[in-house]
């Protein structure tokens, strides 16, 4: 019973895991990224953003995934991005090179597996 | 000799009521009534209590000598103390001795009010009020001091029920206007709405409503207070604002409703309301739908034979404790027109329901495609006589074909861009392009959309405009336009937009013009993945 049941957000030992679903877009972005932001906890070593249940996702959400790894670089945290293979948010993060910001995998357990939750 | 003098100062009184029904407000007319009437029976007093919307409460409307009550919006409940017995027992009320008697309202202690006399204010046998008069000396009022005071009190009757009706009316209508939506404006969907009033001309608990989410999907609601009224009235406006401020933070409809349960719960302790809400993929077809105890809508896809959605059985908001709503999800075929409605269209006194139901389907399945032909239809054919005892509403919607060439125009907000890229998704579907190109394609041109807005008007209103057509090799051209003073895009967010503009079709051409810029995308239909 969720306001905005698109964000759910979930602790594995030290890693946040944040889940989106549906449509990412400029309309909604920004009420996202303060829940993104937030989702951080100060002992967390990791985010990782679940986006196997997203369908849409524009340049403004591309923005915040680029936002999110610039700032936890700079507190040396690592950002892992779930994205499973084809449909339209692949090619999107694919044409925008994500990979050069964030760690990509395939599953949430590959991810978890990578960032140590 | 009394009795004459008695009939005499009626008389008078009668005069003064009938001119003043010409002409003076009512709470003047009360007022002038209640003058004469200390006049002619000799008391300190005189005071008219009217019954309440919801027949539970009196409130002092008018008073002489004791105009605080009044000041004071002094409220007595029915069945309590002197003027609630009164109306309560519909008989006149002597009380010789106040001391004697338990009285709810304190202003006729403190004033040193000692003898009392109450009528009952009727109107074909109901109660619409009471009118009482008061002295500071014992007295013992007479039968024909009782008998003039319940004449006197019936003109009144006549004159508040004449006025009340009058001014009912009037607010009946501006309330149920203020009701009614004015239903949005969507680019290649056609909606109509349909209300009819009770034949009583009383202002009725049902209503509709249909409103664009934030993710360009339509939300579409029909409902049924129980009751009527003004109080039934000022319920439907308060489910109607609950329902539109749940729905807008993105709820799916049996969230919704459940929240509405829990309202009307708290708002209105006992009342119910039956209510279908539903949020609706226009475009695409997706369709997701809870009910709260009401008819079942209807689905008419083009050209096929209409059915009632299988609906499992729930109770009315406000019903239950606890409740929980189930969502049903279905997808619809394009062009299939929806149709929600309450019981007033479709019962009938002295027939089965499903009578009812059985004519509104053939009624729709015979009928004009064109909504606004077919909302009078239906009309025509299922309340044939004009208004019933019950009131009637009807919600309809049914996305339009596009044609070959996709126009239209939208508010330059980043509100009309998910509206937008719906529209030219099911546009492309219709032009035979793959789910991946409608994807890309969309994806693409709400990103040009987007820059549109954000560069092209600064704070000033403007429009976007999308044009879409495919040519015989079967290469789409989108074109997106807008009328302003193009800047050059700032930030890496906006050359994003571009990039993915550029990596997501086979062109993307950006032509500046001094009425505006436009840009245009091309894709080869069913090309293999950027």
């Amino acid at each position: 019973m969720n306001a905005q049941p698109d964000l759910t957000i979930d602790y594995h030992g030290r890693v946040a895991v944040v889940s989106l679903a549906r449509e990412v877009d400029i309309v909604q972005a920004q009420a996202l990224r303060g829940r993104l932001l937030g989702a951080v906890r100060n002992e967390d070593l990791a985010l990782v953003v679940d986006l196997s249940e997203v369908t849409y996702l524009d340049s403004v959400g591309v923005s915040i995934l680029f936002e999110l790894a610039e700032r936890l670089d700079e507190r040396q945290l690592r950002l892992a991005v779930v994205l499973p293979e084809g449909g339209l948010v692949e090619r999107v993060l694919r044409i925008v090179n994500l990979g050069s910001v964030a760690a990509v995998h395939r599953s949430l357990a590959d991810a978890l597996a990578d960032v140590g939750g | 000799m009394r009795s004459r003098v008695a009939a005499d100062r009626l008389r008078d009184l009668q005069q003064i009521t009938d001119a003043a029904l010409a002409y003076l407000p009512l709470e003047d007319l009360l007022n002038e009534l209640l003058t004469r009437i200390v006049e002619i029976l000799g008391v300190e007093t005189a005071a008219i209590l009217l019954l309440e919307d919801d027949e539970t409460t009196l409130a002092a409307r008018a008073a002489k000598g004791l105009e605080e009550e009044v000041e004071r919006g002094v409220r007595i409940p029915v069945g309590r103390g002197f003027a609630g017995r009164i109306a309560a027992t519909r008989q006149p009320v002597h009380i010789v001795n106040l001391d004697e008697f338990e009285v709810v309202n304190p202003l006729l202690r403190e004033r040193g009010l000692r003898s009392l006399l109450g009528v009952p204010l009727l109107v074909e046998g109901a109660v619409v009020g009471v009118m009482h008069v008061g002295t500071l000396e014992t007295r013992i009022f007479s039968d024909d001091d009782t008998e003039l005071l319940q004449r006197a009190g019936d003109r009144a009757a006549l004159a508040i029920f004449s006025r009340l009706t009058e001014r009912e009316r009037n607010l009946a209508d501006a309330l149920q206007r203020s009701l009614i939506p004015r239903l949005p404006e969507l680019p290649a969907v056609s909606l109509a709405g349909r209300y009819l009033p009770a034949a009583a001309a009383r202002l009725g608990g049902d209503w509709y409503d249909a409103f664009p989410l934030p993710d360009g999907r339509l939300g579409m609601a029909i409902g049924d207070v129980v009751g009527h009224g003004f109080h039934a009235a000022a319920i439907m406006g308060q489910l109607r604002s609950g329902l539109r401020a749940y729905a807008l933070d993105g709820m799916p409809p049996g969230q919704v409703l459940e929240r509405l349960s829990r309202l009307l719960r708290q708002l209105e302790p006992g009342r119910t309301a039956t209510l279908v809400y539903l949020v609706l993929d226009a475009h695409g077809g997706g369709l997701a739908v809870a009910s709260a105890g009401h008819p079942p809508p209807l689905v008419h896809p083009r050209g096929g034979e209409p059915r009632y959605l299988d609906m499992p059985g729930s109770v009315p908001l406000g019903a239950a404790r606890h409740v929980f709503y189930e969502d049903q999800r279905l997808e619809l075929e394009p062009g299939t027109a929806l149709v929600l409605y309450t019981d007033g269209l479709v019962e009938q006194a002295g027939e089965p329901l499903d009578a009812g139901l059985e004519r509104l389907s053939a009624t729709i399945r015979d009928g004009p495609v064109d909504l606004e032909h077919l909302g009078d239809a239906i009309i025509d054919n299922l309340l044939p006589g004009g208004p019933r005892d019950d009131d009637a509403a009807l919600l309809m919607v049914r996305a339009l074909p596009i044609g070959e060439e996709l126009t239209a125009e939208f508010p330059a907000e980043v509100e009309s861009i998910p509206v937008m890229r719906r529209l030219l998704g099911r546009w492309l579907a219709e032009a035979g392009a793959t789910p991946a190109d409608i994807d890309d394609l969309a994806l693409a041109s709400a990103e040009a959309a987007a820059n549109a807005i954000e560069h092209a008007y600064g704070l000033a209103a403007g429009i976007v405009e999308l044009r879409a057509s495919r040519s015989q090799e079967g290469v789409v051209k989108v074109a997106v336009r807008d009328f302003g003073n193009w800047r050059q895009p700032r930030g890496t967010n906006r050359g994003r937009g571009l990039m993915l503009m550029e990596g997501l079709t086979d062109g993307v051409e950006v032509i500046h013009r001094d009425e505006g810029t436009t840009v245009e995308l091309l894709r080869r239909l069913g090309r293999e993945a950027a």
